[in-house]
């Protein structure tokens, strides 16, 4: 298979030729191809525009702006982004939704990129900013503490981040998106973030699994230590990324290392190479894998998993936090 | 075309339910031959018809301890071909994983069904309508469902015979919690939790109403399920055209009360039986095939017989 240089951003060596050929021949064109006329993107192929695939394409999309046709996809999804956008500045998981969820994360994240939608992305900020999960409150706090159940499922109450839908508990995934989210906006050193991030923070690492890695946000229930999964290890991994030498972070990495040969789709295959490239960590195994996934009769392929293909083989990490990724 | 839900019905104006208890002491045996022959026995109006199958598929599963098996799934699915359905899809929404190829992927459900593409429908993902409950027994006022579970013709709870250390059991009433789509909910669908587990269940069977159950119970899960609990053979399959009366009898197969399993009894004051003398009994009794399930301390009320076993194993 030919290496590809066309595409501005792949680095073309050996090792990731076949990688760029991937992006080039596949996840582009199918990212391209399948936008919907509306301007959106649907989970997968032939269905309804939604705010988080959207989210993804174009993230993806942006950090390959002179790849064929582009320019225009990204238009058309930005548009459709924001014409999505709620009154209180969320964004809905759905069509028709009248409240805000974790995609508003998402959908700045998309936005955070694009100067002439920096109102619709400040309206974004500040719905996560104000958008408190459930368990965040005082008395929530103190009945779960005096809560005869409380060793349930092991959890310090003190922490807390983002939910999936508003008011209800707090989860790994919303909580990182929202980090990521913050974290590239802030553009100053962790250590100056706000108290609420340095609460995730905490509740980030209280809720790892024993052993390393994270699955929902169970590490233990009842006594039994929670299986970890590759999507929520890794956003947790991307949102702690400054925090490398830490012995958590070292311990998933290791764990996520150990998993990626029992990968058996393209999202976690993508992810979880999106997870060890932030940290320096081979890819090789990806552009080794992808192709016994795709052309794939299995299952149609998702928007997500070309889009996180793509992002898993860009080198510039722009689209993470606009500067080099935390090296190990 | 949006499913014509039957009416909710209190139970003293609804006709007798039927529940089949089949024994099926391993997957290596024909569980189609079974199925076939039992759902002739009940002969659902399927002809012409698509046909759901919504197995539980809830997590990464390469032993096959936790999802409904997979043989069991492609027999359902050739009984229904067989009976002249038109189509017969399977779908499901993981409430905690949301990497669904993955998970059908570890159980190799490819191997006995054929390629998935058009035949599996990843429900967390698939288009949506929101639909206002009627029942509000939670707090929830409206939810959006898949469109492909609201047009089906004929809908079937497909859950493997388990215990829950939330809702004590999770059979075909609870297995609709996979209905509701991660894609608006997030994973868990932490937003059916804070309305209320039990009340939520009732909610949603009440939008939904699946037509038929097929309780996979040839291997189930004891003590801490419904993923980290302890295999349990018990060898059946047990089957019906009410969900209700399917899981009141799983529950009496489980050595459990169903009256004092809150979603059972909450979802018979209209979707169905639990009393034994409205549920005609078919196949296998009850009695003959009762294996009672070890059950975290919490639930230590559930069982029939005080003596029954608890769950301790890692147990807090």
């Amino acid at each position: 298979m030919e290496p590809s240089p066309s595409i501005p951003g792949i680095n073309c060596n050996a090792a990731s030729a076949e990688a760029a050929s991937f992006v080039e021949r596949i996840c582009l064109p199918f990212l391209r191809e399948n936008q919907n006329p509306d301007g959106g993107w649907a989970f997968q192929a032939g269905h309804e525009s939604r705010v988080e695939p959207t989210a993804w394409a174009l993230l993806a999309l942006q950090e390959f702006p002179s790849s064929a046709a582009a320019p225009d996809a990204l238009d058309r999804g930005m548009r459709f982004l924001v014409d999505a956008q709620l009154e209180n500045g969320g964004w809905p998981a759905a069509s028709g939704d009248r409240e805000g969820c974790w995609v508003t994360s998402l959908a700045c994240w998309a936005l955070q990129s694009q100067k002439e939608y920096a109102g619709n992305l400040v309206r974004g900020l500040r719905w996560l900013n104000d958008d408190r999960p459930g368990d965040s409150g005082f008395w929530w706090r103190m009945a779960r503490k005096l809560a005869v159940g409380k060793g349930i499922n092991a959890q310090n109450a003190s922490f807390s981040g983002w939910s999936w839908t508003p008011h209800t508990a707090s989860w790994v995934e919303p909580t990182c998106y929202a980090m990521i989210v913050q974290r590239r906006e802030a553009k100053t050193p962790a250590s100056d973030l706000t108290w609420r991030y340095k609460l995730a923070e905490a509740m980030l690492y209280d809720r790892m699994c024993p052993g390393g890695g994270w699955n929902c946000g169970n590490p233990r229930v009842y006594g039994v230590a929670g299986q970890p999964q590759i999507g929520p290890t890794v956003w947790a991994l991307v949102a702690l990324r400054e925090n490398a030498q830490r012995p958590e972070n070292r311990q998933s990495l290791a764990w996520l290392e150990s998993n990626r040969d029992t990968v058996r789709s393209p999202e976690s295959l993508a992810l979880s190479h999106i997870g060890l490239g932030v940290y320096g960590r081979s890819k090789s195994a990806l552009a080794e894998n992808l192709h016994d996934f795709h052309p794939s009769a299995k299952l149609p392929w998702s928007v997500s998993a070309a889009a996180w293909t793509t992002l898993a083989f860009s080198e510039s990490s722009r689209w993470l936090d606009g500067m080099s990724a935390t090296r190990t | 075309m949006t499913r014509e839900a039957p009416a909710l019905l209190p139970p003293f104006v609804r006709p007798p339910s039927r529940v089949a208890i089949r024994r099926v002491l391993s997957y290596q045996a024909d569980v189609a031959a079974v199925l076939h022959e039992t759902l002739r026995e009940f002969d659902p109006p399927v002809r012409g018809k698509v046909v759901l199958l919504k197995p539980n598929l809830i997590a990464i599963d390469p032993q096959g301890t936790t999802n409904t098996n997979p043989a069991v799934i492609a027999a359902a699915r050739e009984a229904f071909l067989r009976l002249g359905a038109a189509e017969v899809l399977i779908g499901d929404g993981s409430g905690i994983d949301r990497d669904s190829q993955a998970i059908l992927e570890s159980m190799r459900l490819r191997d006995y069904v054929g390629p998935l593409a058009k035949l599996f429908v990843d429900l967390n993902v698939d288009d949506v309508e929101r639909v206002v409950l009627k029942t509000r027994a939670s707090r929830l006022k409206e939810l959006y469902f898949p469109k492909t579970v609201r047009h089906a013709d004929f809908l079937v709870s497909m859950p493997k015979l388990k215990t829950h250390h939330w809702a004590g059991v999770t059979l075909s009433l609870k297995n609709m919690f996979g209905t509701v789509p991660g894609g608006c909910y997030g994973w868990p669908k932490n937003v059916l939790h804070w309305a209320g587990i039990d009340r939520a269940i009732l909610d949603i069977n009440a939008a939904i109403r699946p037509d038929f159950a097929i309780v996979d119970g040839i291997v189930g899960m004891e003590g801490n399920g419904p993923i980290q609990g302890a295999l349990k053979s018990t060898g059946v399959l047990i089957v019906g055209d009410d969900p209700v009366a399917v899981d009141s009898t799983c529950a009496r197969v489980m050595g459990l009360l169903p009256e004092k399993i809150k979603h059972i009894a909450q979802a018979a004051t209209l979707l169905g039986h639990i009393e034994v003398e409205k549920i005609l009994q078919l196949g296998e009794s009850i009695a003959s095939v009762r294996s009672p399930f070890s059950v975290l301390r919490q639930f230590r009320h559930l069982r029939q017989d005080a003596s029954g076993p608890i769950w301790t194993q890692n147990c807090l």
